[in-house]
């Protein structure tokens, strides 16, 4: 008997008997949808998470010094040099990232609230991620020429200039007039993770730190730097490297050196989500393995009912192995089907579920679907062997004898 | 092979040779459903096994039927030694072998007349891989279908190939079934009551086939506790109590037995 003609006698059966087939399918479909839906929603939520990342900038390192008593070194054009000579392939921006004392920003009568003002160089924004969205950035001969300018984030520029054009203007910080020249896009990120926070900000040429900074009199304490990395493979290289060049500058018996990253934080955050992925996975499974038992059950049911059939295939010349094929087809393709009707409720139940929990289109990531798929063909052979095993070992005599 | 088994001549089809069927041997309870029986039956013969219920002619035509095996002694069915063969084995000599008609008809419900009939035919395909390499022979598959229409053309019963048994009469039922034991073209017809679900005009129409494939050659044995049933065989085989106790044929040839006990006359009246 070839393969064909027992998928054939099994569509035939499965056909005669459509209300229990479905019924059966029914816990294959059931287990099928919450797997797929489950892992698709924490899949989503781990993406969305990773978008929040993405914008708030990855491979991202602060680098923090001061010391104690005397004056900390001015360290920024040497940290500056040894990251190129590192060189591209582990770091593709340095940028100072001093906070400046002053939350005074003024355009005529408006006073933007609470803004951070970095005093940051021109690879600030490659550093921290930002993009200008109207007029230009910061360039490296306002930099080396003390231009007294400075970039918007876009809270800010909302706050002092509504919809108005920031770009040309003349903001007060600190008593002194800057120039807008451009202001940077907003990243995006939800308020979740700190929101407009991170557009709440300004960026002046670090030259004019002491312009800036003049209300609080002596000179720095601490320096603070933003490094980007070239991939968050190098990230930590980059990190140790960076840290030994400045233990080589501070001593830190009498001083203090931090490398930090939140690139571990929000690997250890994905990790959380892979755990949960597994949990609620397997919570699911067992739901789907419910259903395979189903099957098991319904098919060892099938047996018994179709006795008299197997003595009469037998007695007109089916050996087992016939047997054994047709039923483990026969479970295997109400299996198969009830996993295609669950890859399809699956989907839907995906988009509904993502509507109403994320409030955002999800689809299920293709490698579930093709798991899923292949899952339940292998329950309708692992559950029907059971079953099938049993019909082939019946006796022609006894199983005829069966009315 | 033991040595004190002859070789069976040419044209002996079923040869038994002290065939035992006992359950539950050694118990209290003990039967002997066949209590060494030998029984020889020679290709082209039409022959009537008879016997009241519990006489042993059920495990007989099971055992003829290779649907069991005997306790002890030797079957051979068409110079094949039966009674030690494997499962594939017995399946390939049922398929191929032996064509059955049961009491019940026994067709599969959710099939139609003509694939009730094509089945035997599906099930050769994977039996005779070993033997012939049949699977996947486009011949096979293209004639199978073919094959069937014949045989239900030779009953008669083609005009009712895509009904399903429960839409048929008992006497279209059973014409189908012996479509489907005739399809393969066995050399052994073994027809077990095969008109006891039958009214008087339908059993005529059966016993007619019968008839009529024995006449075209076929081996028949047809297992009956019904005497005017076996009056249409050339030779009858009485059993009792799993012994045969009468073997005579039509046409003078008394057989090896006759009816030594006169039991022959007797043992009718009780069926």
């Amino acid at each position: 008997m070839t393969f064909v003609q027992s998928v054939k006698m099994a569509a035939k059966s499965i056909g005669s008997n459509k209300g229990r087939s479905f019924l059966t399918m029914l816990g294959v479909i059931i287990g099928i949808a919450a797997v797929i839906i489950l892992v698709s929603i924490v899949q989503g939520q781990q993406d969305a998470i990773m978008e929040q990342f993405e914008k708030m900038g990855t491979n991202q390192m602060e680098v923090y010094y001061y010391q104690w008593s005397g004056n900390t070194p001015d360290l920024t054009d040497e940290l500056q040099q040894f990251c190129a000579e590192l060189g591209p392939e582990l770091v593709i921006g340095i940028s100072p990232q001093k906070y400046a004392w002053s939350n005074s920003i003024r355009y005529e009568s408006k006073q933007a609230e609470y803004p951070n003002i970095y005093l940051a160089s021109d690879t600030y924004s490659i550093c921290a991620g930002f993009t200008i969205a109207k007029g230009r950035d910061i360039s490296y001969l306002d930099v080396k020429k003390l231009n007294r300018v400075c970039v918007l984030g876009s809270k800010v520029a909302a706050d002092l200039f509504n919809y108005a054009d920031p770009v040309g203007k003349k903001i007060t910080i600190s008593g002194d007039e800057y120039t807008v020249i451009g202001v940077y896009a907003s990243k995006g990120v939800s308020e979740e993770y700190g929101g407009s926070y991170q557009d709440n900000v300004v960026i002046v040429p670090y030259t004019l730190e002491k312009r800036v900074n003049k209300s609080s009199g002596s000179s720095s304490s601490s320096y603070e730097f933003l490094v980007k990395a070239a991939s968050s493979d190098v990230i930590e290289e980059a990190m140790g490297r960076i840290r030994a060049f400045l233990e080589t500058k501070i001593d830190t018996n009498n001083g203090y050196v931090d490398v930090y990253s939140n690139s571990s934080w929000q690997e250890s955050q994905t990790e959380g989500f892979a755990e949960q992925a597994v949990l609620l996975g397997s919570i699911a499974a067992i739901s789907l393995l419910v259903g395979g038992i189903g099957i098991m059950n319904i098919m060892l049911v099938t047996v018994t009912e179709r006795t008299r059939e197997i003595g009469i295939r037998k007695a007109i010349g089916a050996p087992r192995r016939a047997i054994i094929t047709q039923f483990l087809i026969e479970a295997s393709m109400v299996s198969t089907m009830g996993g295609l009707i669950g890859m399809i409720v699956g989907c839907l139940g995906t988009v509904v579920a993502g509507k109403l929990i994320l409030d955002t289109i999800l689809a299920p990531p293709v490698y579930i679907l093709v798991v899923a798929f292949l899952v339940s063909v292998a329950f309708g052979v692992g559950f029907g062997v059971y079953p099938a095993i049993r019909a082939s070992r019946l006796q022609p005599v006894e199983a005829l004898r069966n009315e | 092979m033991t040595n004190t088994s002859v070789a069976p001549p040419a044209d002996r089809l079923i040869e038994l040779n002290d065939v035992y069927k006992i359950y539950g041997e050694g118990l209290e309870s003990e039967v002997r459903a066949l209590d060494g029986v030998s029984l020889h039956i020679d290709r082209g013969e039409f022959t009537a096994i008879i016997g009241s219920s519990g006489s042993g002619k059920s495990t007989m035509m099971n055992i003829l039927g290779c649907l069991d095996l005997p306790t002890y002694g030797e079957y051979y069915l068409n110079d094949e030694r039966v009674s030690d063969l494997s499962d594939v084995e017995l399946s390939r000599i049922r398929n191929r072998e032996i064509g059955f008609i049961f009491q019940g008809f026994n067709l599969i419900p959710a099939l139609t007349a003509l694939e009730n009939v094509e089945l035997p035919l599906v099930y050769a395909g994977a039996g005779a891989r070993a033997k012939k390499g049949a699977v996947g022979d486009e011949r096979l598959l293209r004639s199978r279908e073919e094959l069937a229409w014949a045989a239900l053309e030779k009953v008669g019963i083609d005009h009712r190939a895509h009904h399903r048994p429960a839409e048929m009469s008992g006497g279209q039922q059973q014409r189908v079934a012996i479509a489907r034991a005739i399809v393969t073209n066995p050399p052994l017809i073994l027809a077990d009551e095969p008109t006891g679900n039958l009214d008087s005009r339908t059993t005529e129409d059966v016993m007619k086939i019968l008839r009529e494939l024995h006449a075209a050659g076929s081996t028949v044995v047809l297992i009956t506790h019904d005497r005017e049933i076996a009056e249409a065989a050339d030779r009858t085989v009485r059993l009792l109590d799993g012994k045969i106790v009468y073997d005579s044929k039509r046409d003078g040839d008394d057989g090896s037995r006759g009816d030594p006990l006169g039991l022959g006359t007797k043992g009718g009246a009780g069926a």
